[in-house]
């Protein structure tokens, strides 16, 4: 009750005070056109009060609490006097005397302060600059000079000592601040140092003429594009351009981020074997996936050939010749990055698999579905597990991939997961007589059923039915032959059940299911929207021509819906390569299922060492970018 | 088996051919069908399994049934609930992704308005900058964020090796807050990408006569701009609460450490951590933490699947 209670005041207080901050602002721009006295109030104490809280924070003043209080009232009143007085020289004292008494204030009361840091050593803070003459008129001089420059080469707009008196403020700033001492200096020096700043700072305002009606109208105009904008470039700058900037940093120094490196980080992540291993690239062409994946290939060049020769040219691509290259590809790229291991081979595999099958399966349920009957149940169905998290969806499938010790006096070996089930249940088939041969003869039927039909659709030229009812044949057979010879776990012995999360290394293909199960969905609605948008004209037009469906989908659609195939490539493809809860909840990067965004984590916030967390993580932002870069222009084309 | 491609209707009914052809016409729908069945298996199994007692899970798969019970759901959701409690957890995700959704609307509409009819110098650069961010992965913010969060912001001046605090020591890490700012800061690009696309679509005219009429921006901004943009700001609202919900690395690194802060996915994973111990409950734990987001998705699915739709498929 009480924890519902706090949450609630929590999710209240954090809007609402956002909501009052941000209807503040407006409101006190909103005073400007009609009470201009009472806004520069505003002003002069939101400027003084903000100013001497950050003073106050970084404990740079003697009895802060008393000191903060009278400058904002110095500021305050300030403020109120220049928004009402119109005489020029009552503003310039106005306004260079409230900064006077502010800096001189600041500066005697300035204290070098002794901070404690955490492992005890105590600090001196810096607080009174020990002024020497000669930088300080410098600095000031100078900037004045170059205030009268940029004044000349602005075309003398503004009066000519506003220019020189912000610049030589500027100027007085480093000369009194940035280049002397700030923590040997006496407390006459401070007050000096603080005076003149006031004074800079004061007479600005002050030797500006009493607002016009014009200009405070406009000052309120001008003001709405700031506040608008300005909470969300606070938190952006706040939660991205900083972090960034400083991981870069990061990424270049040692663990706990003190000591410059330089590339020392990155060497160890391509000397680690961990993360990077080719030891092994010899076993790719002895790989049984290798040969299997090549054949598939030459079978598709086949295809094309064969279709090439009916129409005259070399080589002609076709659906079937697609799907086999396809297929083909991923068994070579599997069979490639089985043997190159280490986390970054593996974020690969992640994204070349993930993105290709999620893809291709998108597209076909969207086609599937287009102008099925209950098309949107169906969709929404595969669009689900978009709602749920990955670390549900982990969860969700650890069950399915669930290993018990099999047993062989229950059913399916006692199995509780489901897919080690089924293996069990096709090795009890497969050892069994009467149900095998049931099996079998369905099997059979369907692998006689589909060489009439490509038979048939030879005959009768229909060349895309044909290679891919051939196509269909290669695992119909396959199983056939499989169910003769033996296959699935726990059948009289012989076979074992899947460790599906254990096995490495193609426990990574399992969890990529996972990633594929969540994100077919996302695929499939958004070819969906793609599909209808296809001009119905173009597809009744090649109707008329004669097309067949598969004609008018390979050379309308596919098309129509290439910059959509695009985004979705794109999207996943930064999708994968961050991809994290899956691999954190399933193995933890165990089992050689390591992924870069994993690895970051790992290192950067189990072992504290940051320099190497950064350096995985610019890695990981490098391996974007290109992605970054062309959704970026697709996006400036868009807008 | 006679013509297959060109099926004609025989004198005593269809012909053998074209009943063939129907039935392999049908094919795609049964394939299509045989999807959504394997699609849904793996959450209908949970579900299922979530309703059976310790014993019955480990003894049997969930599709043999048996061992009925609700005790799982009890021990998930009994207030306090210990090791096995979940309910703090849950208000946590909603003290998390509340705020995290509604701020990061907010100041998105403004800075999207902003972008799109404020004009002002270096607009049109200064937005694309801001889409581009949309892109940087989280992991190059975390270990600066929760440095910030732990120890306040310090910047040391170039040249000069005095540290200066920026952003003083809140404490923030642990705290729900530290959570809500990470995903205000990181959902902001897409959020203005997406609600500048649709109010920079709204008619000029509107604008043009509201101008005349005298209403400021920020008048304008109330009156006509949030009323008109309502589906876009819902689709948003939407797409963020799930991805707030659901999110497990953010949280993890921002409040991982404190338990009693730490939102659903992260106590969910914890509990997947001793795995066997808990197993039983962590089926009703996935499941309960799952309903809101499902909830939220059938109810206003249109509205989402026009978020996902329009920040992505635009050009």
């Amino acid at each position: 009750m009480e924890k519902l209670l706090t949450t609630i005041l929590g999710v209240v207080g954090s809007v609402g005070i956002s909501a009052i901050l941000f209807i503040g602002a407006n409101m006190i721009f909103d005073l400007a056109p009609r009470h201009w006295k009472w806004f520069s109030a505003l002003v002069g104490f939101l400027t003084t009060s903000t100013v001497f809280l950050i003073l106050w924070a970084n404990d740079l003043l003697l009895s802060p609490g008393t000191v903060t209080l009278i400058a904002i009232t110095i500021g305050t009143v300030g403020g109120f006097a220049l928004g009402m007085t119109s005489n020029r020289w009552l503003r310039f004292a106005y306004g260079a005397g409230a900064g006077m008494a502010l800096g001189a204030l600041a500066g005697s009361f300035s204290q070098n302060v002794f901070g404690i840091l955490e492992d005890g050593t105590p600090v001196v803070w810096p607080a009174r600059p020990d002024l020497q003459f000669g930088p300080l008129l410098g600095w000031t001089i100078g900037g004045a000079l170059v205030g009268l420059a940029i004044w000349v080469l602005n075309s003398r707009q503004k009066p000519a000592y506003r220019s020189a008196l912000f610049w030589g403020t500027v100027g007085w700033i480093v000369g009194a601040y940035m280049v002397p001492s700030l923590s040997s200096g006496t407390q006459s020096d401070a007050i000096l140092a603080g005076t003149v700043l006031g004074f800079g700072i004061g007479a600005l305002p002050g030797s500006k003429p009493l607002a016009s009606a014009l200009e405070r109208n406009r000052v309120k105009e001008e003001s709405r594009k700031y506040i608008f904008l300005a909470p969300a470039f606070l938190f952006i700058a706040v939660t991205l351009i900083i972090p960034t900037i400083r991981t870069l940093v990061l990424s270049l120094r040692d663990r706990r981020g003190d000591g410059f490196v330089g590339v020392e980080n990155y060497k160890a992540i391509f000397a680690n074997s961990n993360t990077f291993d080719l030891s092994d690239w010899r076993l790719f062409f002895t790989s049984r996936l290798f040969w299997i994946g090549a054949i598939i290939v030459l079978i598709g060049f086949v295809i094309a050939r064969v279709r090439g020769k009916e129409i005259g040219t070399r080589i002609q691509g076709s659906p079937p010749s697609y799907a086999t290259w396809f297929v083909g590809g991923l068994l070579l790229s599997a069979a490639a990055l089985s043997v190159l291991r280490g986390t970054l081979f593996n974020n690969l595999w992640w994204v070349i698999t993930v993105t290709l099958v999620a893809t291709a399966m998108g597209l076909g349920i969207a086609v599937l579905a287009d102008r099925a009957k209950y098309e949107s149940a169906a969709k929404s169905i595969i669009f689900l597990p978009m709602a749920i998290s990955f670390v549900g969806a982990g969860i969700i499938w650890r069950f399915m991939f669930q290993a018990r010790q099999p047993t062989a006096a229950v059913p399916h070996g006692g199995q509780t997961g489901l897919l080690n089930a089924l293996w069990v249940g096709l090795g009890e088939l497969s050892a069994s007589t009467w149900p095998k041969l049931i099996a079998l003869t369905l099997v059979g039927a369907i692998a006689i059923g589909l060489t009439v039909l490509a038979t048939k659709a030879f005959k009768d030229r229909a060349m895309g039915l044909a290679w891919s009812s051939t196509v269909a044949l290669v695992p119909v057979v396959w199983f056939f032959y499989s169910l003769i010879v033996g296959i699935g776990g726990w059948a009289n012995g012989r076979g074992e059940i899947i460790l599906f999360i254990q096995n490495s290394p193609f426990n990574n293909l399992w969890l990529m299911l996972v990633l594929i199960w969540t994100q077919v969905g996302f695929t499939m609605i958004i070819f969906s929207a793609a599909i209808k948008a296809v001009p119905a004209e173009l597809l009744e037009a090649a109707e008329v021509d004669g097309a067949t469906e598969s004609q008018s989908f390979w050379q309308i659609t596919i098309p129509q819906i290439v910059p959509t195939i695009g985004v979705v490539v794109t999207t996943l493809i930064v999708l994968v390569m961050k991809v994290f809860d899956i691999v954190k909840v399933m193995t933890n990067g165990n089992f050689d299922t390591q992924v870069i965004a994993n690895e970051m984590w790992q290192r950067a916030f189990t072992e504290l060492n940051f320099g190497l967390g950064s350096a995985l993580a610019v890695v990981l932002f490098i391996a974007v970018l290109p992605v970054i870069v062309l959704n970026v222009r697709r996006m400036q084309k868009a807008v | 088996m006679t013509q297959l491609s060109v099926p004609a209707a025989g004198p005593r009914g269809p012909h053998l051919g074209q009943r063939v052809y129907r039935w392999l016409a049908s094919i795609p729908t049964w394939i299509l069908w045989g999807l959504v069945i394997v699609w849904s298996v793996p959450t209908f199994g949970l579900f299922v399994n979530s309703f059976r007692a310790r014993d019955a899970q480990i003894a049997s798969g969930w599709w043999t049934g048996g061992g009925w019970t609700l005790d799982n759901y009890a021990q998930v959701l009994t207030p306090g609930g210990g090791s096995k409690g979940l309910s703090d957890a849950l208000l946590n995700s909603l003290a998390i992704s509340l705020p995290a959704t509604v701020i990061p609307i907010a100041i998105a509409a403004f800075a999207a308005y902003a972008f799109a009819w404020i004009p002002f110098k270096g607009r049109e650069w200064s937005f694309v900058g801001v889409v581009a961010l949309m892109a940087i992965p989280a992991q190059m913010s975390l270990i600066p964020l929760l440095q910030l969060y732990s120890g306040g912001g310090h910047w040391t001046v170039p040249f000069l090796n005095k540290t200066i605090t920026v952003f003083p020591d809140l404490s923030l890490a642990g705290q729900i807050s530290s959570v809500w700012i990470t995903h205000t800061g990181f959902a902001l690009p897409f959020a203005i990408f997406l609600i500048h696309n649709y109010i920079s679509q709204l008619p000029k005219d509107v604008f043009e006569s509201a101008r005349i009429d005298g209403a400021d921006h920020f008048t304008i901004f109330w009156r006509l701009v949030v009323p008109l943009s309502v589906p876009v700001l819902a689709a948003f609202a939407i797409f963020q609460f799930l991805w707030t919900w659901n999110d497990y690395l953010i949280a993890l690194t921002m409040i991982g450490a404190n338990p009693a802060n730490i939102p659903a996915t992260v106590r969910i994973a914890s509990l997947a951590g001793e795995f066997g111990v808990q197993e039983h409950v962590l089926t009703a734990g996935a499941f309960v933490t799952t309903v809101l987001p499902l909830v939220v998705f059938f109810s206003l699915q249109r509205y989402f699947v026009r978020g996902i739709l329009a920040g992505s498929v635009k050009g």
